[in-house]
């Protein structure tokens, strides 16, 4: 995977990203692509298998930066980072050739606290726990980013999105607690 | 005397959110990061519950309750499955295999414990 100059965008078929979204493909002519704010997007690539993915979060309940164990046990950041792993999987990635890049988490305003940076250091926790090497980040700062990312390929763009007007207050994407069923 | 329950996924992340749900519930937390590790781990120790996911390499969630419902020295073990799939079609497959249990990701630490309690009763 690696940072491209171009993107013949005109001939891809793009697919956005939307927060809460996972997606992965195999298919040379998709182009995800998403804006993030606060929003913290993990681009994942198997260059062996040739499968790529994205995903596009914002922690619901993140825990203070000092606390590491329960920052790492985040659960909602836990099941899109498991629906990305597990999209990549069922595309024939293995998890041993998956390599990652983190994007987003801006601070988009004032009064809106740390939220940017704990969904920077959960991705990087996240990846680190499950031995994935993360090849590059673009991540913090006070403007947003358009990433475009071909999963395919592995080939990522960030752009700096400096006429995105101020943030509107973000909010996690509820995700519902799943069922239990006893047979 | 704490009941013991074996987890298996292959996500680090997601045992290590398990074991701490788990423990903070009063039972006994060891772990396998696939089906093969699983039946490994359950050569020298017996649980009193298998939890377990389904999308992991080598051998997958179903495999696993199969080949322990098929003449396993644990084959009796309550298996409960899970995992982010929430399709009927895995479920009924899962249950004919004979889990006994379905509980779909992300999951509830007290709903979970109860869950277990139930099956263990």
């Amino acid at each position: 995977m690696s940072q491209m100059s171009t993107i013949a965008a005109m001939e891809m078929r793009r697919l956005t990203v939307a927060q809460g979204d996972s997606l992965a493909s195999t298919d040379p002519d998709v182009l995800f692509t998403t804006v993030l704010g606060s929003c913290v997007a993990v681009c994942l690539h198997d260059g062996n298998f040739g499968v790529g993915g994205m995903n596009h979060f914002l922690l619901a309940d993140p825990a203070p930066l000092a606390d590491e164990g329960s920052h790492l046990l985040n659960r909602y950041g836990l099941h899109s980072m498991e629906l990305l792993i597990n999209e990549m999987l069922k595309r024939g990635a293995t998890r041993g050739g998956i390599k990652a890049r983190i994007y987003g988490g801006a601070k988009m305003r004032e009064g809106l606290g740390e939220i940017g940076q704990c969904n920077i250091e959960f991705a990087r926790r996240f990846l680190a726990n499950e031995r994935i090497p993360v090849l590059g980040e673009d991540v913090g700062g006070f403007s947003a980013r358009r990433v475009e990312f071909r999963p395919k390929a592995g080939l990522a763009r960030c752009k700096i999105v400096s006429s995105q007007p101020p943030e509107r207050l973000v909010k996690p994407v509820p995700v519902s607690i799943g069922d239990v069923e006893l047979f | 005397m704490s009941r013991r329950i074996l987890t298996v996924d292959d996500s680090p992340s997601m045992r290590m959110l398990l074991r701490a749900a788990l423990t903070e519930q009063g039972f006994t937390v060891f772990e396998a990061e696939d089906g093969v590790d699983a039946l490994e781990k359950l050569e020298s120790a017996t649980p009193d519950l298998v939890i377990t996911d389904i999308n992991m390499p080598r051998m997958d969630g179903f495999g696993l309750i199969e080949a322990l419902r098929s003449g396993h020295a644990c084959a009796g073990l309550p298996i409960l499955v899970l995992t982010t799939e929430a399709s009927d079609e895995k479920k009924a497959r899962a249950r004919n295999a004979g889990a006994t249990g379905w509980i779909v990701k992300p999951f509830d630490r007290e709903k979970l414990g109860a869950a277990i309690r139930r099956v263990l009763h």
